[in-house]
């Protein structure tokens, strides 16, 4: 879906919405190379909510008005997040503009009960199975070693908390896959901290374990103590409500038949 | 160089910090390490207000665990200064101020 907007003096102005996770976004850019990729990468995530937020990419000067509540760069570009919009600045490629997508929605995630995680989500009979863990830990494995379509992301995951149940969402954050991903969600059934050994086993963890298991693991680019204190509480409900456990796995498909139903 | 026993000490302002499990997890947003302390010391930071010095904390943890005023005063401190080297609490000077 796309529309063009008034010209502001450097080429139309077009315009998409996305919705990650539910949370509802639109973008609107000048660059029509640009919009082109960001239409075909976003693909199956275009149409949002209500409300969306817009992202105004290279727009030009900041104008006049009260600071921004969060900022962050990335190798050029520019992320500002105000009252009434936000803006990336100095995106002149498709990754950049992934990047600062990430950044943005683990933070607008935080009025959401939500975050992103370094994890591998698969969905087997309804629930979602996610399998956290730095890179080498295996995540591209488990995802290579499940069916064909249970696969919601290799790399990045999103949760969220709704109604009092934890959700895994699907993103278009991929790593060795490169697929599009799939805008859908289930419950989470548990979360598995990946080590690789020579027998499958698992192991429940703690509230606390499971916490320090999230902790290195989970995206967040403020260092801001206000916003710090959110996720950590929001880290701490996750680990207090959703099952965690070590998962010892050999690199086959048997590590399934030892994991809780 | 350890601190007196009667200076006054208070949590870092700008760290954030949870209790789950009996333990307590803090973070330090500007580094993003992560620091945990088990029950006594949770007990202890729990208590850490601004408002109080070691001995006072230390008097706390007497009358909470069983532990004698001499060990609890020595812990107490020894927590307090490492707590200190990670930049995890302050000292407030005595006009209410923190000390840098």
């Amino acid at each position: 879906m796309s529309a063009p907007l008034a010209n502001s003096g450097r080429g139309p102005r077009q315009q998409f919405e996305l919705s990650i996770g539910c949370v509802p976004l639109r973008l609107e850019m000048s660059d029509a190379h640009l919009f082109d990729a960001a239409t075909a990468r976003y693909a199956a995530f275009t149409g949002a909510g209500a409300r969306p937020v817009t992202i105004a990419l290279n727009a030009g000067a900041v104008p006049e008005g009260p600071p921004s509540d969060f900022d962050y760069e990335f190798e050029g570009a520019a992320l500002h997040v105000f009252s009434g919009g936000i803006r990336f600045d100095g995106v002149r490629h498709q990754y950049a503009l992934d990047s600062l997508l990430r950044v943005l929605l683990t933070w607008k995630l935080l009025g959401h009960c939500g975050f992103l995680l370094h994890a591998a989500t698969v969905i087997r009979n309804g629930k979602a199975y996610l399998f956290t863990g730095r890179s080498g830990a295996g995540k591209s494995t488990v995802a290579s070693l499940s069916p064909e379509g249970s696969v919601l992301t290799d790399e990045i995951s999103l949760l969220r908390r709704e109604n009092g149940v934890w959700r895994a969402y699907g993103t278009p954050f991929w790593g060795e896959f490169r697929a599009a991903g799939s805008n859908i969600s289930s419950p989470v059934a548990g979360i598995f901290r990946l080590q690789q050994a020579a027998e499958n086993q698992v192991t429940a963890l703690r509230p606390v374990a499971i916490l320090r298991a999230l902790l290195p693991n989970v995206l967040f680019f403020s260092a801001e103590a206000e916003p710090n204190r959110r996720l950590l509480e929001i880290l701490s409900q996750a680990a207090t409500e959703i099952s965690g456990y070590n998962l010892a796995f050999r690199e086959n498909c048997a590590f399934w038949e030892v994991l809780p139903a | 160089m350890s601190a007196p026993a009667s200076v006054i000490w208070q949590k870092n302002p700008a760290l954030a910090w949870r209790e789950i499990d009996d333990e307590t997890i803090i973070i330090s947003p500007n580094d993003s390490v992560m620091h945990e302390l088990n029950d006594t010391g949770s007990f202890l930071w729990k208590n850490i207000d601004g408002r109080k010095s070691a001995a006072e904390l230390a008097e706390l943890l007497v009358e909470n665990y069983e532990v004698t005023p001499d060990i609890a005063l020595s812990d107490t401190e020894a927590l307090l200064q490492e707590m200190c080297s990670r930049k995890l609490v302050v000292t407030v000077r005595a006009t209410g101020g923190v000390s840098p």
